[in-house]
């Protein structure tokens, strides 16, 4: 990201602390996109992307006044959303101790046409073998953020980002071949 | 494009088109209305866990003292007695 760019990013960040609404709705414009991509990586599930980023960006409206460094605001925006997920992950968890699904209901399927590429489908299975924190690990790295800001986001050293990734990619790649074969 | 950067590119833009068009206006109305939802339930989950632990601890400490006040009381009974078995002896 350039320097201008920066700017603009931090100076829409003061403004929406500020309560300015415009800004508020131009931070959304901007990252809508990107935050579905990132919690669509770690859910799996489509049909459940947009209320999840609803939730992401009410909790960032709700909070952006208390974040310290406005140029911060990338790596806080990601770190709303992974935990957003993980939260997601673990009630969905805790719901199937006290409702049992049968076997055949655990994995429903996509609707029909969500999915139409053979590479999407390999990509979402093999992401599915791996643990949460893993896939939010690697969702972190499509977006460009730096080792420095996935360990802060981890609350981690960036050596163990770094072997933790290795592992990760190493897990994704056998998934997602053994599912192109 | 390496066949798995060509998947990761398939997610975003797939991931992208389940947003629906009026997306901004929808979260900053959802913002505007109080607590959300899933506050009010954290919160009604704590608050319901709290309450169960004070009872859980208000039951074991009535109970324990009531064990102890039996005890105390059995303990001065028998002293009662054996002074009692003294004073007849004598």
């Amino acid at each position: 990201m350039d320097e201008s760019s920066t700017t603009t990013l931090g100076d829409r960040v003061r403004r929406a602390q500020r309560g300015d609404e415009m800004a508020l709705r131009e931070l959304i414009v901007s990252y809508q996109h990107r935050v579905a991509g990132f919690t669509y990586a770690i859910t799996g599930r489509s049909d459940s992307v947009e209320d999840l980023v609803q939730m992401v960006f009410v909790k960032m409206a709700r909070s952006i006044a208390r974040l310290k460094a406005p140029e911060q605001f990338e790596p806080w925006l990601f770190r709303l959303a992974r935990n957003t997920c993980i939260d997601h992950l673990r009630r969905q968890k805790l719901r199937r101790i006290f409702i049992p699904f049968a076997p055949e209901h655990e994995n429903v399927p996509e609707p029909p046409g969500a999915v139409d590429a053979e590479e999407l489908d390999a990509l979402r299975h093999a992401l599915a073998q791996l643990r949460p924190r893993d896939r939010a690990l690697l969702a972190l790295v499509q977006e460009g953020r730096s080792h420095a800001e996935i360990a802060q986001t981890f609350g981690t050293s960036v050596a163990a980002v770094k072997a933790r990734l290795h592992r990760a990619r190493e897990q994704l790649r056998i998934h997602y071949h053994s599912d192109e074969i | 494009m390496r066949s798995e950067d060509r998947a990761w590119t398939k997610l975003r833009e797939h991931a992208a088109a389940r947003i629906s068009p009026g997306f901004p206006d929808r979260v900053l109305r959802a913002a505007r209305d109080g607590a959300s939802p899933l506050f009010v339930a954290h919160f009604a989950m704590c608050a319901a866990t709290a309450a169960v632990c004070v009872v859980a601890v208000a039951l074991y400490h009535v109970r324990a003292s009531g064990d102890e006040a039996a005890q105390s009381i059995a303990g001065w009974g028998e002293i009662a007695a054996q002074a009692s078995d003294l004073e007849q002896g004598l």
